[in-house]
């Protein structure tokens, strides 16, 4: 007997919630509000209208839509209240405006490839990013680190390769290739 | 990489912060916030969870009004792990098949079967102890794991902060710090002590892998006994740093396969 009830949402079901939706959720709404910090505060009030939602028997079939609707019209609101013309409430990327519908397929590849980035080494890692997010030349981040130029090679062929390689199962497994 | 596998790296690299988006600590302000506290990772229906409440709140009255505190109180994990608040403050976390029982009121007693991680309320006035038959533990506030759950012997890892491991509440014992951990075998009178203790034995209650270059040798021995598979791998004798989430173990194959360039077989 499968009863939905609020009674039966306990504390396992609201981590496994987050568990699995938590980054990719924050990844989505970075494409609207581009702010880490607002991010994650906008998502976990999502988080509490669920669970208060539930908490007062509501039924809510699809918790992980629910949540993605939600945290879609919060970013909205937020954009609306620094005044933000409605026509242009839109997700972005690096490159320009995203389709609102590729939006949350795109935040679970962009999770995991968080979570890569989470997984480097920590040297490995800290290299990368001097490269890749900051700029910086090779020479100037061997010379900051004090590493030959080689090494600070080796290392970002190396992040990327995990990268590549991991982004490479992400997409077999969401398009389900295997 | 292709066009839009680019496209999404870039987009991370962008926003990309160590620390930032960290699920571990939202599930913690979460709770915080939504004052969940930790209870019992039960699933019950919830007819039997009303009659399970009445029937705890009969017997509870029961011993309150025969015995105060002096009774102790059993809680277990079936299949699932489970964590429990204890009332001083204390949190558990229990293996599956494992079982506690506690007595608290102008001391701290713990008795348990099985693995269990303790994070120990502080208080000066009142040790914790723990009694896991045959081996026990003494502290004041702190993190750490007994593991009972091999026949022939108990081991207990510290996470920080410091205890006494002895064989019982009278005996000579070691004083283990963090990052140590002590093995006390049946019938011996003191624990052996490891000055460097295995981090990944509380991999569980933890949620990841650290590993400070370890050789792929032990990875896979660790991951093994972790996820009860086996491996088969072309060079065990590379060696691999950084912090694995325990969740998704293909993602972690696959992270060790790229970082260290072998390949590795689950069997």
């Amino acid at each position: 007997m499968a009863v939905y009830s609020p009674n039966t949402l306990r504390q396992t079901d609201i981590e496994d919630l987050f568990r699995y939706n938590y980054r990719p959720l924050c990844m989505y709404a970075l494409h609207y509000l581009q702010d880490t910090d607002l991010v994650e505060d906008v998502v976990q009030e999502c988080f509490t209208t669920l669970w208060e939602k539930l908490e007062q028997g509501s039924q809510v079939a699809n918790r992980r839509a629910y949540l993605y609707m939600t945290v879609r019209n919060r970013c909205l609101d937020h954009l609306r209240r620094k005044g933000i013309q409605t026509e242009s409430l839109k997700p972005y990327d690096t490159y320009g405006i995203i389709d609102d519908d590729d939006a949350e397929e795109r935040s679970q590849i962009e999770a995991k490839l968080w979570t890569a980035i989470d997984s480097l080494p920590e040297k490995c890692r800290q290299v990368f990013l001097m490269s890749k997010r900051d700029g910086l030349k090779y020479e100037e981040i061997a010379q900051e680190l004090g590493l030959s130029v080689n090494t600070v090679r080796n290392q970002i062929s190396k992040a990327l390769n995990v990268l590549k390689n991991g982004a490479i199962k992400i997409y077999s497994f969401i398009l389900g290739i295997f | 990489m292709s066009h839009s596998e680019d496209r999404h790296l870039d987009f991370v690299l962008k926003h990309y912060k160590e620390g930032a988006f960290d699920t571990q600590k939202a599930i913690g302000r979460f709770k915080a916030a939504n004052g969940v506290k930790p209870m019992p990772r039960r699933r019950w229906n919830p007819v039997i969870y009303a009659m399970s409440a009445a029937a705890a709140l009969l017997i509870g009255v029961f011993l309150f009004m025969h015995s105060g505190s002096r009774q102790w109180t059993e809680i277990s994990a079936d299949a699932s792990q489970q964590e429990f608040m204890l009332p001083d403050g204390t949190c558990v976390t229990l293996a599956p098949g494992s079982v506690l029982s506690y007595r608290m009121k102008d001391e701290r007693r713990v008795k348990m079967e099985g693995k269990v991680f303790f994070d120990v309320a502080r208080d000066e006035a009142r040790p914790f102890e723990v009694d896991a038959d045959g081996a026990f533990v003494r502290v004041l506030g702190t993190e750490f794991m007994v593991d009972a759950a091999e026949e022939d012997q108990t081991k207990v890892y510290v996470a920080d902060g410091k205890v006494l491991f002895a064989k019982g509440p009278e005996e000579e014992g070691v004083i283990l710090t963090k990052g140590m951990g002590a093995t006390i075998e049946e019938g011996a009178e003191m624990p052996v002590v490891e000055e460097v203790a295995d981090i990944n034995s509380i991999a569980w209650q933890r949620g990841s892998f650290i590993f400070d270059q370890t050789p792929l040798k032990d990875v896979l021995d660790c991951l093994s006994k972790y996820y009860h598979v086996s491996f088969v791998a072309t060079d065990l004798s590379k060696r691999l740093s950084g912090e694995f989430y325990a969740d998704d173990l293909d993602l972690i194959i696959e992270l060790i396969e790229s970082a260290l360039d072998v390949t590795i077989i689950k069997r």
